[in-house]
């Protein structure tokens, strides 16, 4: 491998996370953008969705590596995986935020956040005492497809995951710029009551961005899945800790933001590997934070809301 | 008064502890409680529980800790362990035989203080490191503390969530470089052989009891400290700060100073908490201080009341004995209740792999049912009373002038504003402005909204920056200076909106006010120095001669949280907290907005009579009828550019004025008007 | 073959021997405690629940076969993890070490699977005089006699281990590797933990020392879900192997990615990388070909292994893994042990345990021979070299028809 290819090759790489980091991190921004809330049962949606997308594809007869589809039905295969996993992902996202989250809408302080670390406990420990804490094999339908770019080398899963995070990503974006429902949520993010007073129902709009970051989640969950054809119950942490650390990079609550920090997180994670090991990547990854944050403490793309006084 | 204690005997006639005093009963519950945890290990001796209990007060004390970054100072750290492992640290490679560097020369003299010692373990001599547990409680809380300030450093300009995640990073990132640097910490298999404490040459060993008083006394010295901090100026200076960052620093605040200062006060508990922590394990391995330990410290402080000292320290406690003790135990609770009332199936039932899911469970309810915490750090106050919410309220000027000294300002200008200009973005808000305020006179500032009004306070004030220009306030440029330092030269302002502390009481807003008058640091306002008994009386004094000021309006009223007061309430709280701070010009933004024209009437009294006394004032205000009453001056703004200026009869009828405020149309019509009079 | 109903039987078999215990025949009758502390919340949760699995199976065959005389086992989880830690705490194995301790019912102890908690629990235990014996924690400071006078400060060995430490796994399979592999080069990886990183730190001294050229080393987190990266610079390097001293955590995403980047390099793990975990969580056809060690000599077609998979696969109804063969092998000796002390009439008690523990030999133990040193190592260093081959005719996630023998790593000369 020449030096060029191994840095398209850790290019490649670094894409593939940040895509992924990507995703994960619209959920965080979409939520903090209209409540202000970290939201840490964020981490655990998105290995719950993971070991729903296993269990959805092994009940449709796929398991471990030895079922290869190709043509329709790999693409019904790979629908049906999304669009369970979105939509029970969603549910539980709504069921958080209608339960444990609306009873806290006005209360000051971390109590929301704490209530999120709680669920969070909560959804690990569920699924670590159903399903267990072993590595599980995800299926893998995918045919083994590999396009050879000089000494580097791009797999189908990888074109795969670009395109479905930057499919789900742009429509977002679309989304929350052009729909009535869109604008509703943006409004509801720069002042709620005056959002309410407009004849926005804000309950209904915080339900739904819940509803859409958790299905992001339940998304990342089924890629992260056909990624790395792995889900064990303790993935949520160290992925979810870093699309929330590229939320914040990109400017959270921005959802162009999260795109880019995801990408630059995972670009980082994979060329600081490279160059200083992997042992060192968090360290980097959260100096540069602190740095990117000192000089623009509202992220790379976020603007200081104004002092509203 | 004696019906009152008369109808207390009676009600609790069958409870004659409810009888006492409240600061009796507060003492007798501190000695019993002191006496049951001092006893608790001949009462219950089980050293396995005992363990568990000097566990939960290394918790409490780093709950203790994070309550003053978060629950005082409203900095949230997501990172908090970061501290704990380097006291950790500090102490494991100080004692244990990680690092052990050549002997030479050189270490002679620590080798006399007992620090080192000489040891062979075949080949050259070498050092090892023999730091006392004693000498490194404090040296822990230094170091630590060094560590917050520099951790501390880049998140200044950083709120809320942003500071989250930059605390959260460094909070991951001490872990790692302890796991990666293994010549000094060992890495991932733990430091060996750190040593137990000594005292009067007998080690510790393995017994938890000795543990657990060490850890008992840590609380109580703790607590103390935190206690004390608390009502000091120190601590209302952090409150103020997590109320409202502007207004704090514009009632003479240092921001920096005193967030770095909660973030090394709350480093120093950790580091200490890190000492005894591995002292009592004798090893130390990263994985003991990764981010689940910072958000369970975090949970603890909520859980007990952010803010509430004896809070945080319950939360803690019960959270830890939750998880270490009582729910491992739960089986076998269970099970014995099986055997008891003969249900086989209670006797198979196992929690123990099911802990952290109703550990997790137990926080939810929490919050959905008592999110305040156990012991919220706000009590409730009873509302006043008929009677004395309708007390008489007596109209018309200040009372009790004669216990404030009179302002003899130096003749001459006191404020000059030459040539301000003032940019956001593309829209000028202010525009080559001039103003001078005479030493004693009283300057109203006139315009319609957006007319940069606001802006001009804020640009004297130090919130918003000048783009050029010049303020001289007795001579001295006040361009750049931060907002605490304007205050401290003798500039007070109020505010448009209205920004005191919402969830402080009205007397420690007001003695807020004073910050900048007083000088204890913390360990003055830690220990009660005569110096600082002196002046916290001194204090105390001066801000109930101010709140006296305004009689029957606010001084039964000094123990309400100020949310709960009236609009015209706050307008007056936040004229008290500027005069608190004894200013030499007072600026008040639109004090009579919201205000019926009675009080709107007594308020104007009570500012003529603040200018009586000599102080100079400068003032925003719509209400032209309150301008003509009080200004010697007027100036008049209009987009940014000062349109007019004069006395106030001269003003009224200025063509430009008129045509600013009303338009056009309305001004003929204003004219016509007093044409006809 | 043992039946479905006849594991039923004999889990009533236990739960009336347990009832029923007070009113048995013997004069001496006693109910001994053993604790077992692993980290069984968190995210070592599953593999403690399969190395007690060992334990549970043990004790209750003991009782149900009266293996001691008037002498009843009572196993007591002991969970070292805390919510405040999310995973093993050193602090509450320290906090159970004294619970068990002050309690004078527990003769012996099982655990703890972390060398961060034996750090914590053996002065402990040394100044209780309860013996332990760890089935996982390999990390060689606890029992290294320079370091004595922290963790067994009363003198008499009281941690005790039927796993090998990193000290002989880790240059053992070096030397293999150069005799046998012939391999040239080779690039070191660790998962960050106690156990990983001592391991691939003594591989990689005897691989120096033997003239592997070690081209990189590098540590993986093992909660990270990438390793892409380091894979892709593992394979720019392209060393003549891949050793990797780490247990399945990280092991299990290691092997499939290194499958898709480095298909064709030797691989090459300690026994942490011989675990259920690894054939169920990676699978085939990424794991075929990896080499990993196990601390014990091979019996070849000893039909004691079959019968005991047969029996534990009939009460759990998974197959075991190399742990869970090390756990019931530390119950057997604490069995043994009690044998011993009740065979001289005193009463079992943890004073003469530990001293029983000490002289205890297991001849056919699954584990081959089983005596300690006295610093409470096996004295047994044999370490066997397995690569896994597929085997379609068996179960694929079962450890024992997918690792093949195939040697024995030759002890360094010195």
């Amino acid at each position: 491998m020449t030096a060029v290819d191994l840095f398209l090759q850790q290019l490649i790489n670094g894409l593939s996370l940040g895509a992924m980091y990507s995703l994960l991190a619209l959920g965080f921004t979409l939520v903090y953008g209209i409540m202000e809330l970290i939201n840490f049962s964020h981490f655990n949606v998105f290995m719950v969705g993971c070991m729903i997308a296993m269990l959805t594809l092994q009940a449709m007869g796929l398991s471990g590596q030895t079922v290869i589809l190709s043509g329709a039905p790999l693409v019904l295969t790979l629908l049906a995986g999304f669009a369970v996993s979105m939509v029970l992902c969603g549910f539980i996202g709504v069921g958080i935020e209608r339960f444990l989250l609306r009873p806290l809408r006005n209360v000051k302080g971390p109590a929301a956040m704490i209530t999120t670390i709680g669920v969070s406990y909560v959804l690990f420990n569920l699924v670590l005492l159903t399903l267990g804490s072993d590595s599980k094999n995800f299926p893998n339908p995918l045919p083994p497809v590999v396009f050879p770019i000089g000494g580097a080398v791009l797999r189908l899963r990888e074109v795969l995951i670009w395109i479905t995070a930057a499919v789900l990503m742009l429509a977002l974006n679309y989304f929350t710029r052009y729909t009535k429902l869109g604008k509703a949520m943006r409004a509801t993010a720069q002042d709620a009551e005056a959002a309410r007073m407009m004849g926005v129902e804000v309950d209904r709009v915080i339900m739904i961005s819940f509803f859409i970051g958790s299905a992001l989640a339940g998304a990342s969950g089924m890629i992260f899945g056909l990624y790395y054809n792995l889900a064990k119950v303790d993935m949520g942490f160290a992925a979810g800790l870093r699309a929330f650390t590229a939320a914040v990079l990109g400017g959270i609550g921005n959802v162009p933001g999260a795109m880019l920090g995801g990408v630059l997180i995972g670009l980082i994670e994979a060329l600081s590997a490279q160059a200083l090991g992997s042992a060192w990547s968090d360290v980097v990854i959260f100096s540069l934070l602190v740095l990117v944050l000192v000089f623009r403490p509202a992220g790379l793309l976020g603007r200081l809301a104004p002092n509203k006084s | 008064m004696m019906k009152a204690l008369a109808g207390s005997f009676v009600s609790f006639a069958g409870r004659p502890l409810a009888g006492m005093a409240p600061e009796r009963r507060r003492a007798l519950g501190l000695v019993v409680l002191a006496a049951v945890l001092l006893a608790f290990p001949y009462i219950h001796d089980n050293d396995g529980d005992i363990d568990s209990a000097a566990n939960a007060m290394s918790y409490a004390v780093l709950a203790l800790g994070l309550n003053i970054v978060v629950g005082f100072a409203g900095l949230l750290d997501l990172g908090y362990a970061a501290f704990f492992a380097i006291g950790a640290y500090y102490y494991g490679i100080f004692t244990s035989f990680q690092v052990m560097p050549l002997w030479s020369g050189f270490w002679d003299p620590f080798a006399m203080l007992g620090l080192v010692e000489k040891i062979n373990q075949g080949g050259p001599d070498l050092v090892h490191f023999t730091l006392s547990f004693w000498l490194a409680l404090p040296t822990a809380a230094i170091v630590a503390a060094f560590f917050g300030i520099l951790f501390g450093a880049p998140t200044l300009r950083l709120r809320g969530d942003y500071l989250a995640i930059v605390t959260l990073g460094f909070g991951e990132i001490v872990p790692i470089v302890a796991r990666n640097v293994d010549s000094v910490t060992n890495g991932a298999a733990g430091l060996n052989g750190i040593q137990a404490p000594k005292l009067f040459g007998q080690s510790f060993g393995v017994s938890a009891t000795p543990y657990y008083y060490v850890g008992l006394g840590l609380v109580a010295l703790l607590i103390f400290v935190s206690l004390r901090l608390r009502d000091s100026r120190i601590g209302r200076a952090w409150m103020a700060i997590r109320e409202d960052e502007t207004a704090a620093s514009a009632m003479g605040v240092n921001l920096t100073r005193f967030k770095l200062m909660a973030f090394a006060i709350g480093a120093a508990f950790a580091g200490m908490t890190g000492v005894f922590f591995v002292a009592k394990l004798q090893t130390a391995t990263p994985e003991m201080f990764n981010f689940a330990v910072s958000s369970m410290l975090l949970v603890m402080v909520v859980l007990g009341g952010m803010g509430s000292v004896w809070g945080v320290v319950l939360g803690a406690v019960l959270l830890q004995l939750l998880q270490t003790w009582f729910l491992p135990e739960l089986t076998g609770w269970v099970h014995q209740l099986g055997a008891a009332i003969g249900v086989p199936a209670l006797r198979r039932i196992d929690f123990v792999d099911s802990t952290q899911l109703i550990f997790g469970v137990i926080l939810v309810v929490m919050m959905l049912f008592r999110r305040d915490g156990l012991i919220p750090a706000t009590r409730k106050m009873p509302a006043l009373s008929y009677a004395a919410q309708h007390a008489e309220v007596r109209r018309g000027g200040f009372v009790n002038l004669d216990r404030i000294p009179r302002w003899s300002p130096e003749p001459g200008n006191a404020l000059e504003v030459r040539g301000v200009t003032v940019k956001f973005g593309g829209l000028v808000a202010l525009n080559a402005v001039d103003l001078t305020v005479p030493a004693g006179g009283v300057v109203a500032v006139i315009g319609p909204n957006g007319s940069g009004k606001s802006t001009l306070f804020n640009v004297i004030t130090g919130l918003v920056q000048a783009n050029s220009g010049s303020i001289q306030f007795e001579g001295v440029e006040l361009l750049g200076l931060a907002p605490y330092q304007v205050l401290e030269r003798g500039v007070a302002r109020t505010f448009q909106n209205i920004r005191l502390f919402p969830n402080l009481n009205v007397l420690e807003n007001v003695l807020i006010g004073q910050h900048a008058r007083l000088r204890s640091g913390p360990f003055a306002s830690v220990l009660h120095t005569p110096g600082n008994r002196a002046e916290e009386a001194a204090a105390a004094n001066w801000v109930m001669d101010i709140i006296g000021l305004f009689g029957n309006r606010l001084l039964p009223r000094i123990g309400q949280t100020v949310s709960g007061l009236s609009y015209a309430n706050r307008r007056r709280v936040e004229i008290a907290r500027a005069l608190a701070s004894r200013p030499k010009i007072l600026l008040l933004d639109e004090p009579t907005a919201g205000m019926n024209p009675a009080e709107t009437l007594e308020l104007a009294e009570q500012i003529k009579s603040l200018h009586a006394l000599g102080l100079t004032i400068l003032l925003i205000e719509h209400k032209l009828d309150v301008v003509t009453r009080l200004a010697d001056h007027v100036v008049v703004l209009d987009h940014g550019d000062r349109i007019a200026e004069g006395r106030p009869d001269e003003v009224r009828r200025n063509d430009a004025v008129l045509t600013a405020y009303l338009g056009r149309a309305a001004r003929a019509a204003v004219m016509e008007d007093d044409h006809a009079s | 073959m043992i039946t479905r109903r006849s594991t039923f039987r004999i889990a009533t078999g236990v739960a009336s021997a347990a009832i029923l215990g007070s009113r048995a025949a013997h004069a001496s009758d006693q109910t001994v405690k053993v604790g077992i502390n692993l980290s069984f919340t968190g995210a070592d949760a599953e593999s403690a629940a399969r190395i007690a699995n060992g334990a549970i199976l043990a004790f209750e065959e003991a009782n149900a076969a009266h293996a001691v005389p008037g002498v009843t086992f009572d196993l007591v989880k002991f969970d070292d993890a805390t919510a405040t830690a999310g995973q093993y705490d050193p602090a509450q194995a320290a906090t159970n070490a004294r619970k068990m301790v002050s309690d004078k019912d527990y003769v012996a102890a099982i655990g703890p699977q972390m060398s961060g908690a034996g750090k914590a629990m053996s002065p402990i235990l040394s100044a209780g005089n309860l013996a332990i014996i760890t089935p996982s924690s390999t990390n060689p400071d606890i029992t290294d006699p320079k370091f004595a006078a922290q963790y067994r400060p009363s003198g008499k060995a009281i941690y005790f281990r039927t796993v090998a430490t990193d000290a002989f796994q880790g240059p053992n399979m070096a030397n293999y590797m150069a005799d046998t592999l012939k391999i040239k080069s080779v690039y070191i990886l660790d998962d960050s933990g106690a156990y990983g990183v001592g391991l691939a730190d003594a591989y990689q001294r005897q691989a120096e020392a033997r003239g592997i050229k070690v081209l990189g080393r590098d540590r993986l987190d093992p909660k990270a879900a990438d390793y892409s990266a380091t894979l892709t610079k593992i394979k720019a390097a392209a060393p003549d192997a891949l050793y990797y001293g780490g247990v399945g955590q990280a092991g299990v995403k290691l092997a499939k990615q290194a499958y898709e980047i480095i298909p064709n390099m030797i691989k090459a793990g300690g026994d942490g990388m011989q675990t259920a975990d690894l054939l169920k969580g990676a699978g085939f056809p990424a794991v075929d070909g990896w080499y990993a060690t196990v601390a014990s000599p091979h019996v070849t077609e000893d039909p004691k292994t079959a019968s005991f998979r047969d029996r534990y696969f009939a009460r759990f109804k998974i197959y075991p893994d190399d742990y869970t063969v090390t756990c019931y092998t530390a119950a057997q000796v604490i069995v043994e042990a009690a044998k011993k002390v009740a065979a001289t009439g005193k009463p079992v008690a943890r004073d003469a345990v530990r001293d029983a523990i000490q002289g205890v030999t297991l001849p056919d133990s699954l584990l081959g021979p089983i005596q300690f040193d006295e610093n409470g190592d096996l004295k047994n260093k044999i370490i066997s070299v397995f690569q896994i081959r597929k085997d379609d005719k068996h179960p694929l996630d079962d450890p024992d028809s997918q690792y093949k023998y195939v040697g024995v790593a030759p002890m360094t000369q010195s």
